[in-house]
């Protein structure tokens, strides 16, 4: 029980091999077409940082709520975590291809432009650089906090840091809605600088635990299949099961709302941005975000006794991985690149990525105990039944 | 051939949980258990197939065809009206009229389906098997049972606080 990850050799090479792909594909990219990977590289960059928060909102809201059924491996999304300062270097090489994602960046555009002359004094580069090393910076703080203390507890048993880390996780859980929210605007709504939607941010930061919650159920029954978390029995696969479930209508809620209300208000500058995404060439993408997000998920995880099937929880986080990179692909590609591509460029850096993701999350995990040690919950957690 | 309904009375939810197993792995008939509070553990162990949930979900069925069907009637066959330039047929707008209307006819139909098969209504008397099962006793029914003395022996050592007979004829 008191053993950390050791990352095994295949493990390590079929990583190394994923980032190697994703380099190649970088490289190819920037040769043949730079306008198409630096959305990309966006893309990427915010579907690793989502899981990422939506992994520590998670862990923050197991303390905050005092839930005992997790405490056997909350060091999962704490390893999650560790992506959200590599994101930020990553983050910040974004400033070179500003103008090939974002319009408003472009120069002289505000001569021309009047109404992203109006947004001017708010998206301007050196602006939106601040703003960006802002939340990264209030991020990692309590992100790095809440790690010490997770292993200072290991050493120690002492309910002092039990209770610390309840208090950074109320600090970490505002600055993460209250950032991730605006952060998800910065980087991605305006990319359609002509367009807002006030729902955008929350909708972004929300869905994010829930694509955490997938990464997370992929994760531990990985490292369950290497032998560790020999507790994890029907009680917790329910719990999951229900995270998913519940995280499944809070999407389609937010998804119909956004795009009810923009559709139908038929405010020509609100509906132009659903104009291509809804008609045009993204159709069918669009149609299968939904899918994939909402009716799939909701209808398979809604009988109790199907979702909390192994095979099922590891089916629907599959899909659910694969549905945030096409909704983030139908959020940002068309307002950017413009046209619907999908190639080695896309497959290899999404590759490159998971590979680097997964390495950065096993290493952490490598470098603490699997199971915390002196979690006051720790027992409940381990004996949890229904 | 006399059969008996034998009462078990318990206080303690894990030995009426113990016993419950006991019984059941000597196949005998369980009718029901009364209690004040509801138990996880019990109730996997003792589930009763119940059809509500077809109910619920054949009505849910037909509630949103019967709306679409309305819709589809007063939007586009008999008064076909055009209004901010959008198609007089347009499902988005409709998802959350036939989500709503759904959710009311099936929650209605399936407490009132459920009212019947229980044959309850406001103001009806409780019938509960003993008055202390709205209190603190947890009371497991066994009915058709062709050999009482064993039960009974059964009850008394796995520690029923109290064992009750009853006669079928009566």
């Amino acid at each position: 029980m008191n053993t950390s990850y050791t990352l095994s050799k295949t493990t390590g090479l079929v990583l190394t091999l994923l980032i190697i792909i994703g380099i190649v594909a970088v490289i190819t990219g920037f040769v043949t077409d730079p306008a198409r990977t630096w959305p990309n590289i966006l893309l990427n960059n915010v579907y690793f940082l989502t899981i990422s928060m939506g992994a520590m909102m998670f862990y923050s809201l197991q303390y905050i709520t005092g839930s005992s059924w997790s405490a056997m491996f909350q060091r999962i999304p704490l390893a999650l975590g560790s992506f959200i300062p590599i994101a930020a270097i990553l983050m910040l090489v974004i400033y070179f291809g500003l103008q090939d994602i974002y319009e408003w960046a472009q120069p002289g555009i505000t001569e021309t432009d009047k109404l992203i002359a109006h947004k001017a004094p708010f998206l301007n580069t050196p602006f939106f650089m601040i703003r960006m090393v802002i939340y990264f910076a209030l991020w990692i703080i309590p992100f790095l906090m809440l790690r010490s203390l997770a292993i200072k507890e290991d050493l120690e048993a002492n309910i002092a840091f039990y209770q610390r880390s309840s208090f950074v996780s109320k600090v970490f859980i505002f600055i993460a809605v209250l950032f991730f929210s605006m952060a998800a605007i910065d980087w991605i709504m305006t990319i359609d600088a002509h367009w807002y939607s006030t729902l955008f941010g929350f909708r972004a930061m929300v869905t994010s635990v829930y694509y955490a919650v997938a990464t997370i159920i992929l994760l531990l029954f990985f490292l369950k299949s290497k032998g560790y978390f020999p507790q994890l029995n029907e009680a917790h696969r329910h719990d999951l099961a229900r995270y998913l479930f519940r995280f499944s209508i809070v999407f389609g809620y937010l998804w119909f709302m956004q795009f009810l209300i923009l559709w139908y208000a038929n405010i020509p500058e609100l509906t132009v941005y659903y104009q291509p995404r809804f008609l045009g060439e993204w159709k069918y993408l669009f149609y299968a975000e939904l899918f994939m997000n909402f009716a799939i998920p909701f209808v398979v995880m809604m009988a109790d006794d199907i979702g909390k099937k192994k095979p099922v929880l590891i089916g629907i986080s599959s899909l659910l991985i694969v549905g945030l990179w096409i909704s983030l692909l139908v959020q940002i590609m068309p307002g950017s690149y413009g046209v619907l591509q999908f190639g080695f460029i896309e497959v290899g850096m999404w590759l490159g990525y998971a590979g680097m993701f997964m390495l950065i999350t096993l290493f952490a995990l490598s470098k603490m105990n699997m199971v915390p040690q002196n979690h006051p919950q720790l027992e409940d957690s381990v004996h949890h039944h229904l | 051939m006399s059969t008996k309904t034998i009462i078990g009375v318990f206080e303690d939810e894990s030995i009426l949980l113990k016993t419950l197993r006991t019984l059941k792995s000597n196949g005998v008939n369980i009718k029901d258990i009364y209690g004040p509070c509801a138990d996880h553990d019990l109730l996997k162990e003792f589930t009763r197939e119940s059809r509500l949930p077809y109910v619920s979900v054949l009505t849910g069925l037909f509630t949103i065809l019967a709306t679409f069907a309305f819709i589809y009637y007063v939007s586009v066959i008999d008064y076909p009206l055009q209004y901010g330039g959008k198609p007089v047929f347009s499902f988005p707008p409709m998802v959350v009229i036939l989500f709503l209307v759904c959710i009311l006819v099936t929650g209605g139909v399936s407490t009132f389906a459920f009212l019947g098969r229980e044959q309850m209504y406001p103001g009806k008397n409780p019938e509960l098997i003993d008055p202390r099962a709205a209190d603190d006793r947890f009371f497991l029914v066994l009915d058709q049972n062709f050999n009482p003395e064993e039960i009974k022996g059964w009850l008394k050592e796995s520690g029923a606080n109290e064992i009750i007979e009853k006669d079928n004829d009566e």
